[in-house]
């Protein structure tokens, strides 16, 4: 009876975690979820719901996803299923504070001086505004950079994320030439992580380990939207300047406010950057109008004045 | 009198030993080669950085080496195949020059992008994960397939001659003759042998022009599938192709200027072969120009905003020096020395051969550092060194380095074999006294 | 010269002796513990933890710091409910485990107490959290109307709450979209609310199915506490990426017909001729031998 009553409630708890109401429904609980695929692992895990009552659920299902191990080489190269991800980066809200640039920095374990993210100080013209404009691998959906490598070793997902297979790249480097949005970096020396990371297998979806000669460059954070999170730039931003969601959802959220995405580019005249190179990018931006912040200008050692 | 003429010919085309200067030329080149290897070795250690390569300049010099190797190697397509497919018999004497050029320096250009490679470990993967969508890999299967028919249009007409380096031992030495018995015991001089040799040639001859233009097209390629502004360019592989017929003519030319010298080969290396290469570089450097004008001046036309910038620093900013070195270099001065009759003398055609292929090789760098320095959303959020590059001692040695491996290579070949095919020539004369004598 | 190197090495020493000095007298960084209580579906409880500090006038998230969390009584080896480290972020979770069942039964509000040990950079330090159990109830009533309602434990009563305010949203990735124009709505005299769900055309899976979400947010009593339910409102969305198609950049294997065609023609073409002339040295070589 016993035993009974707790494959019960591990049933019924899968479900509710996995996005079912307990109100009767007869739907499908899983399929609007990101881990969709997840399949149970089998190991079960006791829990005690706000009603003090014991109840059993599948690792898997877990919420807040526990530290699985990284998906294997070939699932990250397929991608998750059911999904197109998407981001809308808000020019209007920008003062260029960078804490996406450092989030991302530290949690990919970039070379110091190297960044995935960059912060670029724009005047389209002599008499137009200037204004702050924060780049990421655009995750083209006809990327010019997967078109050129010679290896596989930067491929392009179902879900629309372009990744790199750090322990394929062969490090020739045609996909940064061939990237328009100058977005890719190389791992010119060895990146001097602690042995602890190095030592990591490396996994596409998190691009950690970084290696001596290959390409590295943001990767949307998959290894985030798996455990139900947004990248790192998305929750690092204080001025909610970065949107992460699905386009399939047709939704994006910073984290605080959340958008229909189709809405918010229709109503704030969303753009891509070079949209007549033709290459597509899921990035998408908002233009700096009635802004949150005033632009202020700020110098980089080495800067040449001239191409700005 | 027949017999006569024909020992003359053999016992003043075989290969001959290093004198006093050669053996310094050849010393010279190994402690290059080494300096270079050296160099190599710290960066096999230490990684790319050991270069002046960054974020932005992805490529340097190592690329600019690499598609000047490529280059000078299609010259052995030009010689070989174009002049004699066009019934030019004055050109006999200059194929195996060619030919030997072209499979060194092809041989240099598969080493020095192994080099440039920021994992050579993984070179393999090429081979296992290659993608036929990437010009990469179309560049490795031409420059394989170009490397292979250049052994072979130097091997054929070889046969004969090894036969011929066979019959004369005290010519040679004991471990001289164990590489002309491996390589050509098997020719014996029977007319069966000949005519499928001559066959062999000439299907050669035909299949190797598509195929060099094919690894200079796609070497263009490498550039002209981006956007980038400078690279961008529906002209870049008709352009890329004169200059490498131009580059290769001019490295003949000074290779057929030092053989001649050096060898007293003053008879089968004519004035008169000076004064045709040298009418042949300036048609061929009229036709790069012509290139240069179409690849430069309708985008400064235009000046879109992209490319003014890196137009502007190539006519009058940064790269201005190098920029108008290498086009009077290897195209203005050459042409106006040219012209001249006394100007195509073999002293005067060997400088501007010299001109030619120094201007090349600066013109090469033109072509793939500046457009680099100008990506087109500007440069950000990067240590002040990544926005300029000033080639490291490392890359310079290296590129040296593999400039002097190529020599080296021509140099031990000519020592090993006869720099002028012998039979060939002998062949020829006797075709021409014949001739004279009906 | 020899007594010259001692010297040197003396002070050496001697300036690495009063470092150490120096940084066991500075005053370590004090670390700041920052504890959630969630409360998923009524049925998955976890706690959120993030530890900051300010270093050198900011504030840093710190990684790597390992986190002990009791429920009711730190001194209570019993009473622990998990143990963790925080990732970059300077965040870790723990799910409340059924082991402490007979304490969270003993009483309808809980404390939950976080700690971190003394390290060599920090000194050990504790924060504290006391929630009143609560769960909400999500329904769905004619005319797209969504309604859901607040109970907390009063007196091993589930009572209506009346001084909160409740979300009411369709669950999407990493956030929820609001079903109208209103943010949030004030909860009546019953402990409920009722949205009405205006959103058009929105997509769901490929069955039309949504998830709708109700819930109260980081509020001081309850923490944050949220239902879901799948409702069939949504558009039928069925995705068929491009992702088998052969394009130049799908995949190895994948490229375009045409180029293949082209370039393995052009290769077998090459290749054939190279063959046959390889066959052509093999002859000479018969001729040679005989």
């Amino acid at each position: 009876m016993k035993t009974n009553d707790n494959s019960r409630r591990a049933f019924l708890a899968a479900g509710v975690l996995g996005g079912l109401a307990v109100a009767g429904c007869k739907s499908n609980p899983f399929t609007q979820d990101v881990s969709q695929d997840v399949k149970p692992s089998g190991k079960l895990v006791k829990l005690l719901s706000v009603d003090g009552e014991i109840i059993e659920v599948d690792e898997a299902f877990l919420k807040p996803v526990p530290d699985l191990p990284p998906v294997s080489n070939d699932i990250a190269r397929v991608g998750i299923d059911g999904k197109k991800f998407v981001m809308v980066i808000d020019l209007s809200r920008c003062k260029s504070v960078k804490k996406c640039q450092s989030a991302c920095d530290h949690m990919h374990h970039i070379h110091p001086g190297q960044n995935w993210i960059k912060v670029y100080p724009m005047q389209d013209a002599e008499h137009t505004a200037p204004y702050w404009q924060p780049t990421t691998c655009m995750h083209c959906d006809e990327p010019p950079c997967v078109k050129v490598c010679p290896v596989d070793a930067t491929f392009k997902r179902k879900d629309g994320i372009v990744l790199i297979d750090s322990d394929r790249c062969v490090g020739c480097r045609f996909c940064m030439a061939a990237c328009p949005y100058s977005t890719r970096v190389f791992n010119w020396e060895d990146p001097g992580l602690d042995k602890t990371i190095a030592d990591q297998p490396y996994s596409c979806e998190s691009s950690v380990p970084q290696k001596k000669g290959t390409v590295g460059k943001c990767d949307f954070c998959p290894d985030m939207v798996r455990q139900g999170e947004l990248p790192h730039c998305v929750s690092a931003c204080p001025n909610g300047v970065f949107f992460f969601g699905d386009m399939l959802e047709d939704a994006v959220t910073n984290g605080a406010e959340t958008f229909r995405f189709s809405e918010l580019i229709r109503d704030k005249a969303g753009y891509r950057l070079m949209e007549d190179l033709g290459t597509k990018p899921s990035v998408y931006y908002l233009p700096p109008v009635n802004r949150n912040f005033p632009y202020e200008s700020i110098e980089q050692e080495g800067e040449d004045k001239s191409h700005h | 009198m027949e017999k006569v003429a024909r020992q003359h010919i053999i016992e003043d085309l075989l290969p001959q030993k290093f004198g006093k200067q050669g053996r310094l030329w050849v010393a010279s080149l190994i402690i290059l080669c080494l300096i270079g290897l050296f160099a190599y070795i710290r960066q096999l250690s230490k990684g790319l950085v050991v270069t002046s390569m960054r974020d932005y300049v992805s490529w340097g010099i190592y690329i600019s080496n690499f598609v000047f190797f490529v280059a000078i190697s299609l010259v052995g397509s030009l010689i070989t195949a174009v002049l004699r497919l066009s019934d030019v018999n004055w050109s006999t004497p200059l194929t195996r020059i060619a030919e030997i050029i072209a499979v060194s320096a092809i041989t240099f250009a598969g080493l020095i992008i192994v080099v440039d490679m920021g994992r050579p470990d993984r070179f393999y993967n090429l081979f296992i994960h290659g993608r036929l969508q990437s010009p990469i890999v179309w560049d490795v299967i031409v420059i394989t397939t170009y490397l292979i028919i250049s052994c072979l249009l130097l091997y054929f007409p070889l046969l004969p001659d090894l036969k011929i380096m066979m019959e004369f031992k005290e010519k040679s030495n004991t471990f001289l003759l164990k590489i002309y018995r491996f390589m050509g015991n098997y020719w014996k001089n029977k007319p069966e042998q000949f005519r499928i040799s001559e066959k062999a040639i000439n299907i050669l001859s035909i299949t190797i022009i598509p195929v060099a233009f094919s690894i200079h097209t796609v070497t263009s390629w490498l550039f002209a599938t981006t956007y980038r502004p400078g690279w961008d360019s529906t002209n870049f592989g008709a352009y890329f192709i004169s200059g490498a017929f131009l580059v290769g003519a001019g490295g003949v030319v000074v290779a057929m200027y030092v053989f001649r010298t050096h060898y007293k080969l003053e008879k089968y290396i004519k004035d008169e072969h000076f004064d045709k290469m040298g009418k042949v570089l300036v048609m061929l450097a009229l036709l790069y120009l012509y290139f240069n004008v179409n690849e430069f001046l309708v985008p400064a036309f235009k000046m879109k905003k992209p490319e003014k910038e890196h137009l502007i620093d190539l006519f009058t900013g940064e790269f201005a020096p190098i920029f108008w070195f290498a086009i009077l270099t290897s195209m203005i001065l050459p042409i106006i020395i040219l012209l001249f009759k006394k100007g195509r003398k073999p002293k005067a055609a060997f400088v501007a051969g010299i001109l030619v292929v120094i201007g090349s090789w600066f013109k090469r760098y033109i072509i793939v550092t500046p457009t680099l320095l100008h990506p087109f959303l500007p440069m950000r959020d990067v240590p002040a060194n990544y926005r300029h590059y000033y080639p490291s001692w490392e890359e310079w040695a290296i590129a040296i380095g593999s400039l002097a491996g190529a020599l080296l290579v021509i140099t031990i070949f000519a020592r090993i074999f006869p720099i002028i095919p012998i039979h060939e020539t002998i062949t020829e004369t006797e075709e021409h006294e014949n001739t004279h004598s009906l | 010269m020899k007594i010259h190197i001692h010297y040197r090495f003396l002070l050496i020493l001697l300036m690495m002796v009063s470092y150490v000095v120096h940084a066991q007298d500075a005053e370590k960084n004090t670390l700041l513990l920052g504890l959630k209580y969630n409360n998923h579906n009524n049925q998955e409880q976890y706690l959120h933890a993030q530890v900051k500090s300010k270093i050198n006038g900011k504030f840093q998230m710190i990684e790597g710091i390992k986190l002990k969390c009791y429920i009711s009584d730190e001194t209570v080896d019993a009473n622990l409910i998990g143990q963790a480290i925080t990732n970059g972020k300077g965040e870790a979770t723990i799910l409340i485990p059924a082991s402490v069942q007979d304490v969270w039964k003993s009483s309808p509000s809980q404390t939950f107490i976080i700690t971190s040990g003394k390290t060599i950079e920090y000194d050990a330090s504790r924060s504290d959290l006391t929630i009143t159990k609560a769960k909400i109830k999500i329904d769905t009533a004619e005319g797209r109307i969504i309604n859901a309602n607040i109970l907390a434990l009063v007196d091993s009563v589930w009572t209506p709450v009346k001084d909160a305010d409740m979300f009411v949203g369709v669950k999407r990735l990493g956030g929820n979209l609001n079903v109208n124009e209103t943010e949030t709505y004030p909860i009546d005299s019953l402990g409920a609310v009722a949205a009405e769900f205006k959103l058009e055309a929105i997509p769901g899976d490929k069955n039309g199915n949504i998830v709708l979400i109700a819930g109260v947010y980081e509020n001081d009593s309850y923490g944050t506490v949220t239902a879901e339910m799948s409702v069939p409102w949504g558009e039928k969305t069925v995705y068929v990426s491009n992702y088998d198609e052969r394009s130049l950049f799908a995949r190895r294997g994948k490229s375009p017909l045409w180029l293949e065609l082209m370039a393995y023609s052009i290769v077998a073409g090459v290749w054939g001729v190279l063959i046959y002339l390889i066959i052509q040295i093999r002859k000479i070589i018969k001729l040679g031998v005989e």
